[in-house]
């Protein structure tokens, strides 16, 4: 089983000494990526919920620089030291309480006397003694933290919040301080760390808006802070008073009376100036190594450097994403951006340039509202793994699902994005064919006040080697200015059908087999075909690839593809098919329809009649290629999770993928999953032995497991991951849980008339089945067909 | 794995790029205009000799270099220089000129015209050395044999086709067969003695001057007007009325292949390398009355070019050297196209007989600090095959209405655009607006004089299928938005008049194309069936 589509950029990454490695919290691990190639190295596993601060042991002389050990903290309570060159846990502290930033002053201050037993951290914690719901309670501690003696005592509280804050560290290891709120409280770290008494000085710094970010300049004392409004404010010489030193205070003293201008409240400041160049919020702030530079970024994904002393700026833009970090490493060549798209670039530094991107999986587009649910915005290759993604900025990544490593993007609409602006373009489906070589996109212009509204649709085509889309053909409007519905290539011939809400469908072939050279290929249109004028609604090739089905609206229409004729058509369903997929290569034909009423239903195209319906909503749709397994991800109803007995059964999980064999109204087996709405699933094949299934959820995080085997084994570690509550995707295998029992034929009518089928109503409702002991559960069979029951609308009218 | 990890290295992940704006792709011709074939033949530079007198009945290029050129035209032949393209020498007749041919080695000249006089000229003299009278009607056409320097043939409207000895300007052989004025005649380009006539009366007949009948005959269908042999000397070409018909010879005269895609009289035909590499192709090159001039690949029997020309075509020629491609027109005109690089050749085999004259140039060139020359040293140097280029990425080109558009200065991006009056990028960037969600905004912020520059584009694209779409829906946001800064101007009344006039226009013609529609409809259905 693989998992993957971790997250990057929930906290901030950090270069190793020698800046040739840069280590990223991914979920409960910390990934270890070069810096070079952006591939990744190692990574250290051993916290069970997610690290949320990872510190480098920064090294003090040049010969040092080669040490690799690192401390990370995790809300799993428990704060790690690494030696990540290995990669080997040294040492496990436990603090008990969820950690949710974490700083050790000394390592930064005294690195020398690196004694082990005098490390102080100071920690953002919750205390989770307080959870209550919507209590007032300040659960978010700053705490002192002596990492030799393990013990997390209760005293040392410096401050409490609402919520966990993280902890900002002055480079210098001087100060630390946190914001809350409009406020910046700010720190002196006690000289002589080990001593016990000495308690932190503390100050505060006052400002009119909330704080978003803030840093300490590396020698002096000046704090840069950045607000909600985009302005960045500079407090300069901040603590004279408050936070100096004994042999200094008689000459703070003497300095109270001075007219400090800018400085609100009376802080404890010199002065305070305000630059503004930043239209939304500022999310990062940083100042280079040497002080002479301020670094600023927020939601524009405009990275501005301004230089300290003139406040002169100088900018990195079009980077397309709101900015979350940026941070130096040991080479002052090299620094990193993070993005909220997942990724990190790397800068090459004076110049800031690009140099490389450790890309993870991008995070699903935001579409507008009339889009939803009808946009595929994942396809698979299914013989190499990897997916292709819309993504925000109007491109389409391509990601290795069995590497976890993004491959390579597609521009598929030459436009800049700009996190923040209104959405005008959307890059509404896309589709792979069946050997990976050729993609076909759409993208939506939307039009201001009537005027200019476009659709159009692209083919691409890539090298058989590697994969790097090229265009190949646009086709601007393909269906006058309805929009496309849906894409389906054909699984072996180079043919395509793009169906419509407009009432047609048209189907494209490559002529390249005409023309010579690859280069001229182009995909024109074939044939067009309509039914009644009714919107067409999905569309699917069979398995062998002679007939093609086309939902119009609530009628499945076959149409031999060649020929352009059409076959035959299936009798209407209640609502429209959003839907389609022929079972491998069976004679069945699975359509599944969302609006108004759910539906999940299998046809026979051979007896053209219905096989069985449940009520169901259904997401996403896939079929094996050879075999006649099926699988559909169905969404669970609200009101079915929420009550009382299966709460510990889904635990936040929304989803549930089915995998059924053939006609067999049963499912083989059944996995509960997370964030199912606006996920979708496949079967992977890559080689012919294995079946694998893929599953990415509606934030793009993923699993590709076998669904025939027997995952015992995985379950417990998909359990203990649920109870920790980590926000991952888990499966929980009911056939695992209560075993294979001997059969138990529940009759199901497989009546080629009834539309909707009658179900039998047990006696015992739903919620009395789990209660009792875990050995008195009915079987499996019984089971499943009761747990469907419940999830369905009971119709008492059989239909003529 | 390996190779994957190279693809990755490779990949030069620029995530800021800047996107000019650019118009929507359109279709691509049917015939591909980027074949090697139509790029060669597109590549003659045109140049056109005018005031010809009158209409151009022949062209000859002379065997040797320089290949200069012999036109006839009226009753003047004149010499061309095949570089400058000037005239070097005229030759005047008695009567039009009805056909012209250089000797083997480009030393002598005969023409035929009208009164029926064959004449011999040195190209070095103004005067004929030779003229041949035996023809009782007008001369048509006179021909050296190959490499032969002794004989002419020649044929004229009395049906007769003569072989004469030039020295002594007598008629060898009369040669009797044609029924018909004789209009044109090929000699073999391998053989001396043999050559082909085509005559009024649909026939070419092949002649052998050793005996004094024909020896094949071959039925063109219709009154030839050229003929020509293929260079293997195994195949003809006529040309007679619409059609170019080209047959085998040593087969027995079968057709092989046929070629009918002029729309008139087929004037003139001549054959040329493609090219001067020993892999080069030959090409059939007709031209006719239509101005259309095509290239036919007998070869594929395809015809891979053509191109218009102004004027009905008489004659066309194409240099032995592939550098010069001539076309003479009804009016006078002579078009005429030429090769760049076809000379570079041509010097390369000059610099082999002067590695002297180089050799001294080379040691005057060494450059001192003390000449300007020695500071621009290497800059103009070009990279030599073996070298390692290290190649500069390029820069995206901005134009001014994409440098506009990245200041956020809309209006003026709108603005600059519809002066520089290329429609497609105008609706490319009314596009990019839209998307912004600028595009009401400037509209309503256009000053008087902006807004009748969008008001003439609007009048004169609106109606234009390709870009209706948007410039129909905001026509009529303009006209919303802006009424009365429109009802105050004289101006901008006669505009919206002519649109309107436009736009009722465009309605009849869809009216009428739905009723065509109608009517074709029903048949296709039937058909269907």
């Amino acid at each position: 089983m693989i998992r993957g589509g971790r997250s990057y950029v929930k906290s901030p990454p950090s270069f190793s000494n020698d800046a040739k490695k840069l280590l990223v919290c991914t979920g409960n691990n910390v990934s270890v990526f070069s810096a070079a190639t952006g591939l990744q190295i190692t990574s250290l596993e051993g916290h069970t919920a997610p690290v949320t601060t990872l510190i480098v042991v920064p090294a003090s002389s040049a010969a040092q620089k080669i040490l690799c050990y690192c401390w990370t903290a995790s809300l799993d309570g428990t704060i790690r030291h690494w030696d990540f060159s290995g990669p080997e846990l040294l040492k496990t502290v436990d603090a008990q309480v969820p950690i949710y930033s974490m700083v050790i002053p000394c390592l930064l201050s005294e690195p020398q006397q690196l004694d082990s037993s005098k490390l102080v951290a100071y920690v953002s914690v919750e205390d989770t003694s307080l959870v209550k719901e919507g209590s007032k309670e300040l659960r978010g501690h700053i705490r002192r933290f002596n990492l030799a003696k393990e013990r997390l005592p209760r005293g040392d509280t410096l401050k409490e919040t609402e919520e966990p804050k993280s902890i900002v560290i002055s480079p210098s290891g001087e100060f630390f301080g946190i914001h809350h709120k409009c406020k910046i409280h700010v720190w002196g770290v006690p000289s002589g760390g080990g001593s016990r008494n000495a308690l932190a000085k503390k100050m505060t710094l006052h400002h009119t808006k909330v704080i978003n970010a803030f840093a300490f300049h590396p020698t002096e004392r000046i704090i840069a802070a950045g607000d909600v409004t985009g302005r960045v404010l500079i407090w300069r010489s901040f603590g004279n008073r408050k936070l100096a030193l004994a042999s200094q205070k008689k000459n703070a003293r003497s300095m109270v009376d001075l007219d400090n201008p800018g400085v609100r409240d009376g802080d404890d400041a010199e002065s305070c100036t305000t630059w503004h160049w930043h239209s939304a919020e500022v999310n990062v702030l940083n100042f280079s190594s040497d002080g002479a530079y301020l670094y600023s970024g927020g939601r524009e994904g405009v990275l501005v450097v301004w230089q300290l002393d003139t406040g002169k700026k100088k900018f990195l833009p079009r980077i397309g994403s709101p900015l979350l970090y940026f941070i130096w490493s040991p080479e002052p060549t090299l620094s990193s951006v993070v993005c909220a798209d997942n990724q990190i670039h790397l800068l090459k530094m004076p110049s800031m340039e690009i140099s490389r991107t450790i890309s993870g999986i991008k995070p699903p587009p935001s579409l507008p509202k009339m889009y939803e649910g009808l946009s595929s915005t994942v396809a698979f290759d299914r013989s190499s793994g990897i997916a292709a993604l819309c993504t925000e900025n109007y491109c389409v990544q391509l990601y290795n699902l069995l590497n976890d490593r993004g491959i390579s993007e597609v521009q598929v609409c030459e436009r800049n994005h700009q996190p923040g602006d209104e959405i005008t373009v959307v890059v509404t489906a896309v589709a792979l064919s069946l050997d990976g070589s050729v993609m076909s996109t759409t993208e939506v212009k939307l039009p201001e006040d009537g005027i200019g509204g476009l659709v159009s649709l692209k083919f691409w085509e890539s090298e058989p080697d590697n994969k790097t889309f090229t265009l190949s053909t646009i086709v601007y409007e393909p269906h006058k200015d309805a929009g496309v519905s849906a894409i389906a290539f054909h699984p072996t011939r180079s043919m395509a059908v793009s169906t419509s809400f407009g009432g047609d469908f048209k189907i494209w072939v490559c002529n390249s087999d005409k023309s010579q050279t690859e280069k001229d290929s182009s995909w024109i249109c074939h044939a067009v075909g309509s039914y009644k004028k009714k919107p067409m609604t999905a569309a699917a090739f069979s398995g062998d690839g002679t007939v093609l089905a086309v939902a119009a609206e609530n009628v499945i229409t076959l149409w031999n593809p060649v020929k352009n004729m059409l076959l035959s058509v299936l009798g209407a369903t209640l609502t429209p098919i959003t839907k389609l997929c022929f079972v491998g290569k069976s004679e069945f034909l699975v359509a599944a329809s969302n609006f108004p009423k759910p539906e999940l239903s299998v046809w026979n195209t051979s007896k053209l009649s219905l096989s069985w319906s449940y009520g169901l909503r259904i997401e996403a749709v896939t079929s094996a290629v050879d075999s006649s397994t099926f699988a559909v991800l169905a969404l669970v109803p609200k009101t079915f999770r929420k009550s009382k007995s299966k709460k510990n059964i889904f635990r936040g999980r929304d989803g549930a993928i089915l995998l059924f064999n053939g006609s067999d109204p049963k499912p083989v087996s059944i996995w509960t999953v997370m964030k199912a709405q606006g996920g979708s699933i496949s079967f992977l094949e890559g080689d012919k032995s294995q079946l694998r299934l893929a599953f990415v959820n509606g934030s793009h995080e993923y699993v590709v497991f076998d669904p025939s085997s027997d995952d015992t084994h995985e379950r417990s570690a998909i359990d203990y991951e649920g109870l920790v509550g980590e926000e991952e995707t888990g499966d929980f295998g009911y056939t695992s849980l209560y075993g294979q029992l001997p059969d138990y034929d529940k009759k199901r009518k497989e009546d080629a008339e009834s539309l909707a089928t009658p179900f039998i109503s047990s006696e015992r409702p739903w919620e009395t089945i789990f209660s009792g002991s875990t050995l008195n559960f009915p079987p499996l069979q019984k089971l499943c067909g009761e747990f469907f029951e419940s999830l369905m609308e009971k119709s008492n009218s059989v239909v003529e | 794995m390996e190779e994957e990890l190279r693809v990755r290295l490779n990949d030069h992940h620029q995530v800021s790029k800047i996107f000019p704006v650019k118009p929507k792709s359109t279709a691509k011709p049917v015939s591909k205009s980027e074949s090697t074939e139509s790029r060669y033949w597109s590549s003659f530079k045109p140049h056109s000799i005018p005031n010809l007198v009158s209409s151009v009945s022949a062209l000859a290029f002379s065997p040797v270099h320089p290949h200069s050129l012999a036109v006839a035209h009226s009753t003047t032949v004149s010499l061309f220089s095949s570089h400058t393209l000037s005239v070097s020498r005229r030759f005047s007749f008695r009567d039009v000129v009805s056909s012209v041919c250089f000797r083997s080695d480009g030393a002598l000249l005969a023409a035929s015209d009208l009164s029926g006089v064959v004449q011999v000229f040195d190209i070095k003299e103004r005067m004929a050395l030779r003229s041949l009278r035996s023809h009782k009607a007008p001369a048509r056409f006179v021909k050296y044999p190959f490499q032969d320097k002794l004989h002419l043939v020649s044929g004229g409207d009395d049906g007769v086709v003569k072989y004469w000895d030039v020295a002594g300007a007598t008629v060898i052989s009369d040669l009797l067969g044609h029924k018909d004025y004789v209009r044109c005649g090929d000699c073999s380009p391998v053989n001396d003695s043999m050559f082909v006539t085509g005559s009024y009366d649909h026939t070419v007949k092949v002649w052998d001057a050793r005996v004094s009948k024909w020896m094949a005959e071959i039925n063109h269908g219709s009154p030839v007007e050229d003929v020509v042999y293929l260079p293997s000397a195994g195949m003809i070409a006529t040309a007679g009325l619409n059609s170019v018909k080209v047959w085998d010879l040593i087969g027995g005269g079968k057709m092989v292949c046929s070629m009918e895609s002029h729309n008139k009289t087929v004037t003139s035909l001549c054959v040329g390398r493609m090219g001067l590499d020993e892999s080069a192709e030959n090409r059939l090159v007709s031209v006719a009355l239509d101005g259309y001039m095509k290239v036919f690949d007998y070869g594929r029997a395809k015809v891979t070019y053509s191109m218009r020309f102004p004027a009905p075509l008489m004659s066309v020629g194409l240099s032995p050297d592939s550098s010069l491609r001539v076309i003479g027109g009804s009016n006078g005109m002579v078009f005429a196209g030429k090769k760049k690089h076809a000379e570079k050749k041509q010097t390369s085999v000059m610099s082999f007989w002067s590695v002297n004259s180089q050799v001294e140039e080379s040691r005057r060139r060494a450059l001192r600090p003390t000449y300007f020359r020695y500071f621009q040293r290497g800059q103009s140097e070009k990279p030599s095959k073996e070298d390692y280029l290290v190649k500069e990425s390029k820069g995206v080109k901005l134009t001014r209405h994409d440098k506009l558009l990245k200041k956020f200065r809309h209006k003026e991006a709108l603005v600059s655009v519809l002066e520089d009056k290329k429609p497609a990028n105008v609706v490319a960037v009314m596009e990019e607006l839209v998307a912004r969600r600028k595009m009401i905004k400037c509209v309503s912020n256009l000053e008087e004089g902006e807004l009748g520059l969008l008001l003439s584009f609007l009048h004169k694209y609106c109606t234009v299928q390709r870009y209706s779409v948007l410039l129909m829906a905001l026509t009529k946001k303009v006209l919303e938005m802006r009424a009365e800064d429109i009802n105050g101007k004289e101006e901008f009344k006669g505009i919206l008049r002519n649109l309107k006039r436009e736009v009722n226009q465009e309605i009849k013609i869809q009216q009428s194309l739905l009723e065509i529609q109608g009517v074709i409809a029903p048949l296709m259905r039937i058909a269907g069936r």
